[in-house]
């Protein structure tokens, strides 16, 4: 028994030696296996082989061959957060604008800063000029694994770790030092890991970005399609030096620099749909083509938005938070389909999915009302952001619109809008305590701005231009959906749709015209009939 | 008998090392993630078995299923769904076969596994079907 164990164990042994030594020589004949995706496998470089304990770590690591990565981040609006619109002259950027989603980022630093290209901003003294503070991984991970919870002011969790402190929730650690040996180009994961969640969840903002913009199929957006062309985001949106193209502070409204083309200078946002696919994209209809000259290409080609089976929020409500149980807990309720329409911290909501766009003429100006600015009618909708744009001027196309609506609180002595101060786990955070007074104040100090101490509510409206989701080409729209009464355009002014709109004179004359028409080809017949009898 | 446990320690060594030598093959989640929702939960949804998220089972439970390999509890293979003659059998009507027609079978299961480990429920980034 023992010898024959012996025999079995010595013969499994020779076998495995056997089975290395011709695997071996196989892998010397057979090529290695090749990554074709990119140049460089990084885990290969020393610079990377060894165990990080921070992101700033892995950033002084990259920083050692990328030497002038963190400079190039260090000029863009991803990681100033502000910028200053030529237009208008508005100071802008998500450090200084407000929205009525989760209204503002001063004072919230270290839940909002999980969406920066940077660790460690907590509060207003972040030095933004520290090279190894810019994040690489954000962008680069392709483990998909990489993640900066809210609150740990960009920072991602490296060992597990109690979150939110006292809560008896364990968020575990990622290794980091796997995601820094496998990075790569962006993608739309690595985008959508902060433009997919804007609001503060899941498609709750943008109406056209939401996680099924991951790996979406063509019904979805013919563009992206993941068994089909497969766009990431930087296809279109291209990148040069670290800066992305395309923003939703100076938008193209009307492209007329047609299509780029290599070798040829082009100074045009590359971000367009005229940018590849020329002024006239319609090659076996005209009509279509005089159409774009009026239409965005959006207006017809992305019939709904929210078509990936997650809800974006529509409207939200935050006259209605406060609200307690029997037990003084904060509550939360939900829909039908198990989606959250109300939280105490947050106020109502509601959602939609499938929604039809609202339409308007948009000329690429987009301008704000600040926190600074005089509210002149409170008891009516102030637009927190509104776009330009008129039929005669010559700029503006039709495009299709998520309008949000709201209702959040606004300094009535002051006559302004305010910025409270929500998440934290301190004692002003509204999400915690429900109380806007402690809270405002301390948004608004921390904003270096006045307050009052009166609270009151204002209904907002922001405009969003919608753009991404592009459905195939037949379910664009049909013509019947503009080129009716009630249609989709019913509330366009300044272009004559038939179908819309009637001219009692034009009216006349055409119903004239095939009056006569039939008369005629009528008493023509009569009269050959008689002629014929007589012969 | 007290030798005979380490070598059959160092012959199973050896032939995990031969077989890693022979394959070193970094899978591809994303890859996984396509072909998990296009071939395998499309299909779930029209018999209608009904969607399996890969968040409903843990990392061992996937590593236990896989190498099982045991479709519809036994009835078939899970391979079977993943080999190239299944793919060439649906890429008419299925875009993610047509588009990885040519992958090698077992490239594409470590892509699946890849994939369903990372979205375990115990997994780095839980995943859903959608």
């Amino acid at each position: 028994m023992g010898l024959n164990s012996l025999r079995q164990a010595a013969g499994l042994c020779l076998a495995g030696l056997l089975c290395l030594f011709s695997a071996n020589t196989v892998a010397a004949d057979a090529p290695r296996p090749l990554k074709l995706t990119t140049t460089a496998d990084h885990s290969k470089f020393k610079e990377l082989q060894r165990e990080f304990q921070s992101g700033p770590d892995v950033t002084k690591a990259c920083l050692s061959c990328h030497t002038e990565a963190a400079g190039q981040i260090h000029r863009t609006k991803h990681w100033k957060w502000e910028f200053l619109n030529p237009v208008s002259g508005q100071t802008l950027g998500k450090k200084s604008v407000l929205n009525n989603f989760c209204i503002s980022v001063a004072s919230n630093y270290s839940a909002c800063t999980s969406c920066h290209v940077g660790y460690g901003w907590k509060d207003a003294s972040f030095d933004f000029s520290v090279e190894e503070n810019v994040d690489c991984l954000v962008c680069h991970d392709t483990t998909g694994i990489y993640k900066k919870p809210p609150g740990l002011a960009g920072n991602p969790v490296v060992k597990d770790t109690e979150l939110p402190p006292g809560s008896g929730k364990i968020v575990k650690g990622i290794d980091i030092t796997k995601v820094a040996q496998k990075v790569g180009k962006s993608s739309r994961d690595t985008c959508g890991s902060c433009h997919f969640f804007g609001g503060g969840g899941d498609g709750v903002k943008h109406g056209d970005l939401d996680s099924s913009m991951a790996a979406p199929d063509k019904e979805l957006d013919v563009h992206m399609d993941a068994t089909g062309l497969d766009f990431t985001c930087a296809t279109c949106h291209k990148t040069s030096s670290h800066d992305v193209a395309g923003s939703r502070y100076t938008p193209t409204a009307m492209d007329k620099e047609g299509a780029h083309v290599r070798g040829k200078e082009d100074k045009s946002n590359p971000a367009t749909c005229v940018s590849c696919h020329d002024n006239t994209p319609h090659k076996k209809d005209e009509r279509l083509n005089q159409h774009a000259t009026k239409l965005a290409c959006q207006t017809c080609h992305i019939p709904e938005f929210a078509r990936g089976g997650v809800a974006t929020k529509m409207s939200w409500d935050w006259s209605k938070a406060g609200e307690r149980d029997a037990e003084g807990k904060q509550i939360t309720r939900k829909d039908a389909k198990g989606r959250i329409i109300y939280e105490s911290r947050k106020g109502a909501f509601e959602l939609g999915e499938n929604v039809r766009p609202e339409y308007f003429w948009f000329n690429g100006d987009v301008n704000y009302t600040l926190v600074t600015d005089k509210i002149d009618k409170p008891d009516g909708v102030t637009r927190i952001n509104w776009l330009g744009g008129s039929p005669t001027d010559g700029k503006s196309m039709i495009w299709p619109v998520k309008v949000f609506r709201g209702s959040q609180p606004y300094d009535p002595e002051n006559k302004t809008l305010v910025k409270p101060h929500t998440a934290g786990n301190d004692d002003t955070g509204y999400w915690k305590n429900l109380v806007w007074d402690k809270a405002i104040e301390t948004g608004m100090k921390d904003a270096g701005l006045p307050f009052s101490g009166k609270v009151d509510f204002v209904k907002t409206e922001m405009f969003w231009p919608i753009t991404h989701m592009v459905a195939p080409k037949e379910k664009a729209l049909a013509c019947s959906e503009c080129h009716s009464k009630n249609g989709r355009l019913a509330g366009i002014q300044g272009v004559y749709i038939p179908g819309r709109d009637a001219n009692p004179l034009v009216d006349r004359l055409g119903w004239g015209i095939a009056l006569l028409s039939l008369i005629g080809s009528l008493g023509h017949g009569l009269m050959r009939f008689a002629a014929r009898r007589k012969h | 008998m007290k030798i005979t446990k380490p070598l059959t320690s160092i012959a199973l060594l050896a032939l995990l090392g031969a077989s890693f030598s022979a394959s070193a093959y970094d899978a591809d989640w994303k890859r996984g993630r396509i072909y998990y929702r296009s071939v395998c939960t499309s299909c779930h949804v029209a018999l209608p078995v009904g969607s399996i998220n890969p968040s409903a089972k843990t990392m061992a439970e996937w590593s236990g299923y896989m190498q099982a390999d045991k479709h519809a509890k036994g009835k078939d293979t899970v391979k079977q769904y993943v080999s190239k003659e299944y793919r060439a059998s649906i890429k008419s009507a299925n875009k993610a076969a047509e588009k990885f027609a040519d992958v090698p079978d077992q490239e594409l299961l470590d892509d699946i596994k890849a994939f369903v480990t990372k979205g375990a429920k115990d997994g780095e980034a839980p995943a859903s079907c959608s």
